[in-house]
């Protein structure tokens, strides 16, 4: 039996080579996933390693390392006794805070406050100068390499950088640096000092952390020891190898996430792999019945040919999975090419390479999914009775539903959708989100079994226009693609999962994107936001009382909030500018009513504060009547809205953390521009943002991600197609003689490629009416959970591009096996059997 | 096409040569056939096993290469035809009946008889197509697909199609050689029947004696050459002349 096998898979190596390429991709990405993921982390782990090297000892102040963003609570006291500790050869301080660079515009650069990180001299830097020198002066500093390029500072410039009161100081750039792989240091950009200037610039009490580099006769075990005691309780301190490994356990935790976002798309990769091997073996099986049967007839159990199938898909197995190892090593290293390219702060220079965890995992799905694919159809073929090998003809293969499957596809959408629907209609949140998500995969289950009798009516609906436009071909076309429904359901249900997931991300994406913009319209239309890099820094109110006093501006509303005890609870206190233009329709209550001595309350809050509407809230020392409740989702709105004026009495110190302007109609656009930036050219921390601006660049991370997203899927696709191109070439093979005969009466060679081509046209538009179908739905569903007032948008466009791609993919992967059949002889080919 | 062509002759061969592979390995599957098909007559070829008779059906319908030789059809060369002339030619031309497999499954009979007119685009002769419908006797089973009929009927289909576009000649190969002998005695018959009522041309490849008394004239082949042809044969008479050929 087994050489049987081998000589069947031998004699068939093209077939073979198709089926595992399937697998073979899936088992790639899972593989390419571990291989990207590991060669970073391995490459941090060097870095680490290296720089701790320079290190003997690190202090820490005591605390949760991630908490290091806090106020560092190392002194310089501590410096100096960490300086006089025996055995101690240098000490040094390093500082980080903010320290925001001023662009050539005169404003703060980037939308986050550059950091200001103290760059030490001697032995103990860390720092790695690309050009230029590092910072010996008071007036010199040095840049990050990314900010120089992006801000178009060159060595020899006169920078400008705001301390922590806002007071400009310039200094001479003296070189730039590289920030490595710190990946803090890389979003907010750096300008580097001395210790001291930098201490002075971030305004920082002490140093985040003071490393150490002992004499040549410690050891660092030593010097920890000393320096522990030297400092009392109250610090951390770590050696400089503790130190590395702590960060690079640290920085492992960070790609673990992005090393199962990528394996989520792996395993969808995989689930739809095996439905393309469950549904090629399910063919093949078919087209060898007579084999099968003769096997039987000379003496072969059912065992032996359940053995010699499952036998088959562990050959396939093994060998798409070590070609999938060979592909992810490929897929890894480009990707790591790719990200070096756009100077992602990861490292780079440590080789690529296959983990063993990574050549046993990626064996073992391949493998497992594989065999487990070919169990079901290994099990059709025990049922092949021996009498069959004495039949001429292969009978075609008709499909009836059955009973059972009706009844339990029916089930399973009933279930999925009153599970969806429940979801959809509850509360919106987290778990409403998960209860559609789990009626989704209960929903395509049962569409997953009924798929055999929807694919008749779902063909005769879509080839209705091929077959009245490609005539002859066209019609027997679109015959053929549902004469057996059952494959034709698995190969076109590969492309739906693909289809599906692309559609929901773009509908949830596009609907977010309307719900969030009509959220701004419908409360405020604002033209201009007026807003700080650091969140606690504030706008001086004379901003706002300027630009108010401006009569080209409808309303000016400034958004002034604080955390305050109310009725003894902690609660946001925000200031609530009446304004016509400025509209929020309460729940409850209503905002005629609001005035001094009146607060509006959210739902929410006033649910904490177990208020409503008539009674009271203290704040400060005063009461305020509530007179309306406001949804939750309204903004900007705080837990508790007072009136500007009692909310100045309440919190005078407090300023304006936003102001939003809304323009006059009819105030050319760069008038209005240019009064809102004469207000605030004196604040170069202050930045204006027009609402387009804004939007823009939300529209820009929402597209980015949808891209990502979609591209990602986009190997799912790619796998059911190549679902499409074998159950094509496998039918192509069944109906050799069928092709012939046409030929013989006439058919053209391009009227037969036309004729195939056609059939995996309607096949993959069947595939991608579904998965369009399914995914708005559900797209729908989702964005149902994510607030309460959601403006659903389905991309039109996109969607239909989403069917046209899988129509021509469809078309695409149908080239080689109808070139085939076109080529085919006709002689030879009807006198095969 | 040669101004010595003659007119009654459906289908003629010339210097026909057929060789399989090359060198040592070479088969000469015929090797020189000079042979005309009379129109309206109903001729049967015949031969021994590797006579060369399918070969040269096949060569005759355009369905194979020569390796020398020409054959018309009617006033056409066909051996000097591309792929999608000789395609197109088949399809105006040419009707086919084979042993096994004639019918799409996909199909009704109904369909399946229409398909050459569709393909080529063109609309049936209601008339011609009661009358072929009648004559094959089909006429409630017009709706069925080919699994649903007997091995008779879906020949007589097949028939039924090859009549339908009025082709100048029609080939059939072993046309009764999957079916039981009244069914087969039925198809013959109605084949004859053309010949005599359409005036259609019908050439036929047979191995059986029975089959071949049906038709007007026998030709045999033995080792790729034409030895001797009969007029008005019966089975008696073909089946000793293949007696003698094979001793």
């Amino acid at each position: 039996m087994f050489k049987t096998t081998l000589a069947g898979l031998l004699a068939h190596k093209l077939r073979l080579l198709l089926t595992s390429l399937a697998i073979t991709l899936g088992v790639g990405f899972i593989a390419g996933t571990f291989v990207l993921t590991d060669t970073i982390d391995a490459g941090f782990a060097q870095k680490f390693t290296a720089d701790a090297a320079k290190i003997s000892v690190a202090v820490l102040p005591k605390g949760d390392d991630a908490d290091r963003q806090q106020e560092p609570i190392l002194t310089t006291g501590d410096l100096a006794k960490v300086r006089g500790v025996k055995g101690v050869a240098d000490a040094q301080g390093i500082v980080q805070g903010t320290a925001p660079l001023i662009g050539k515009n005169g404003k703060v650069a980037g939308s986050r406050a550059t950091s200001g990180i103290s760059i030490t001299e001697g032995a103990l830097n860390r720092t790695v100068i690309t050009k230029g020198s590092a910072p010996a002066a008071a007036t010199e500093a040095v840049l990050d390499k990314d900010t120089a390029k992006t801000r178009e500072f060159a060595i020899g410039d006169t920078i400008t950088v705001l301390d922590s009161k806002q007071v400009k100081h310039q200094f001479t750039l003296v070189g730039v640096f590289d920030v490595g792989v710190n990946q803090e240091l890389s979003f907010t950009g750096a300008v580097g000092f001395t210790a001291d200037t930098a201490l002075r610039m971030t305004g920082a009490k002490g140093f985040r952390e003071i490393d150490v580099r002992g004499g040549d006769d410690v050891s660092p075990e030593d010097l920890r020891a000393s320096v522990t005691a030297a400092l009392g309780s109250g610090y951390t301190v770590k050696t400089g190898t503790q130190l590395a490994d702590d960060l690079a356990a640290e920085n492992n935790m960070d790609t673990s996430f992005i090393r199962m976002g990528l394996l989520l798309f792996g395993v969808i990769a995989m689930l739809v792999a095996a439905l393309v091997i469950y549904n090629t073996f399910n063919i093949l099986v078919a087209q060898r019945t007579r084999e099968m049967a003769l096997l039987r007839c000379i003496g072969a159990t059912k065992k032996q040919i359940f053995g010699s199938i499952l036998l088959e898909s562990v050959v396939v197995g093994v060998l798409s999975s070590v070609l999938g190892l060979l592909i992810g090593l490929g897929l890894g290293a480009a990707a790591l090419a790719v990200l070096g390219a756009v100077d992602a702060p990861i490292p780079t220079g440590v080789g690529v390479s296959l983990s063993p965890q990574t050549i046993v995992v990626g064996l073992v799905v391949g493998i497992i999914v594989t065999v487990a694919a070919a169990l079901l159809p290994a099990r059709a073929a025990t049922r092949v009775a021996p009498i069959a090998a004495l039949r001429s003809q292969v009978e075609e293969s008709t499909f009836r539903a059955g009973v059972l499957r009706i009844v339990f596809g029916a089930l399973f959408l009933l279930a999925g959708a009153a599970v969806t629907a429940k979801g959809a209609a509850g509360e919106p949140g987290q778990d409403a989100l998960l209860t559609v998500m789990a009626g989704g995969c209960v929903f395509f289950l049962g569409v997953l079994v009924l798929a055999p009798l929807i694919v008749k009516p779902l063909s005769a609906f879509v080839g209705w226009l091929p077959a009245r436009l490609f005539g002859v071909p066209g019609k027997l076309a679109v015959d053929n693609s549902r004469r057996n429904p059952k494959r034709a359901a698995t190969t076109t249900v590969a492309l739906t999962i693909g289809v599906t997931l692309m559609t929901l991300i773009s509908v949830v994406t596009t609907t977010t994107r309307a719900t969030v913009s009509e959220q701004l319209n419908k409360q405020f239309p604002v033209d201009y936001m007026i807003g700080t890099q650091q969140h606690d820094s504030s706008i001086p109110r004379t901003v706002a009382a300027e630009l108010r006093s401006k009569p080209e501006f409808g309303a000016v509303v400034v958004v002034r909030e604080t955390e305050a005890r109310v009725n003894g609870k902690s609660v946001s206190v925000g200031a609530f500018t009446v304004d016509p233009e400025f509209k929020v329709t309460p729940v409850k209550g209503s905002m005629k009513d609001f005035g001094p001595g009146t607060a509006a309350v959210t739902s929410w809050t006033a649910k904490d504060l177990g208020v409503t509407i008539g009674d009271t809230v203290k704040a400060a020392g005063k009461d305020y009547r509530v007179v309306a409740l406001l949804s939750d989702q309204s903004s900007p709105v705080y837990g508790v809205n007072l009136t500007e004026q009692d909310f100045d009495a309440a919190f005078p110190r407090v300023m304006d953390k936003q102001i939003l302007i809304k323009v006059k109609d009819g105030v050319a656009t760069d008038t209005s521009r240019r009064i809102v930036e004469a207000a605030t050219e004196p604040y170069p921390s202050v930045l204006v943002e027009s609402a387009a601006e804004t939007r823009g660049a939300f529209d820009e991370a929402l597209d980015m991600m949808t891209m990502i997203i979609t591209g990602l899927l986009g190997l799912a696709v790619l796998i059911s197609l190549l679902g499409i191109a074998n159950t094509l070439s496998l039918s192509v093979h069944e109906r050799t003689r069928e092709s012939a005969l046409l030929r013989a009466l006439g058919l053209t060679r391009p009227q037969l490629r036309r004729m195939l081509s056609i059939e995996a046209l309607v096949l993959g538009l069947i595939g991608a009416l579904v998965g369009v179908a399914l995914g708005v739905t559900f797209g729908w569903a989702a964005t149902q959970t994510m607030v309460s007032d959601v403006i659903f948008r389905a991309p039109v466009l996109q969607i239909l591009g989403f069917v046209a791609l899988s129509g021509v993919a469809g078309v695409v992967a149908a080239l080689l096996p109808a070139r085939r059949a076109a080529n085919a002889s006709i002689v030879g080919s009807l006198a095969s059997s | 096409m040669t101004m010595t062509t003659d007119v009654r002759q459906a289908v003629t061969a010339r210097g026909l040569k057929k060789v399989y592979g090359q060198g040592d390995a070479a088969v000469h599957a015929l090797r020189g056939i000079e042979v005309g098909f009379a129109t309206g007559a109903f001729t049967a070829i015949m031969g021994p096993s590797g006579s060369g008779k399918s070969t040269l059906m096949h060569c005759l319908a355009g369905l194979d290469t020569v390796s020398a030789g020409e054959i018309h059809i009617g006033d056409v060369e066909i051996t000097k035809l591309n792929d999608k002339q000789l395609t197109l030619l088949r399809r105006e031309r040419i009707g086919f009946v084979f042993q096994a497999f004639n019918l799409l499954p996909t199909l009704t009979a109904e369909q399946n008889i229409r398909l050459p007119l569709e393909i080529a685009g063109r609309q049936a002769d209601q008339v011609l197509f009661d009358r072929v419908i009648e004559t094959v006797g089909l006429r409630e089973r017009l709706g069925h697909r080919p699994t649903q009929l007997s091995g008779g009927q879906q020949q007589r289909v097949a028939v039924a199609r090859a009549l339908i576009s009025k082709p100048q000649v029609i080939f059939a190969d072993e046309p009764t050689g999957n079916l039981d002998s009244r069914s087969g005695a039925e198809v013959l018959s109605f084949l004859r029947r053309s010949v005599r009522e359409l005036d259609q041309t019908i050439v036929m490849v047979t191995h059986d004696p029975v089959a071949a008394s049906y038709a007007d004239r026998v030709i045999f082949l033995r080792d790729g050459l034409l030895v001797t042809e009969l007029y008005q044969p019966t089975a008696q008479t073909v089946l000793d002349t293949l007696m003698k050929l094979e001793a």
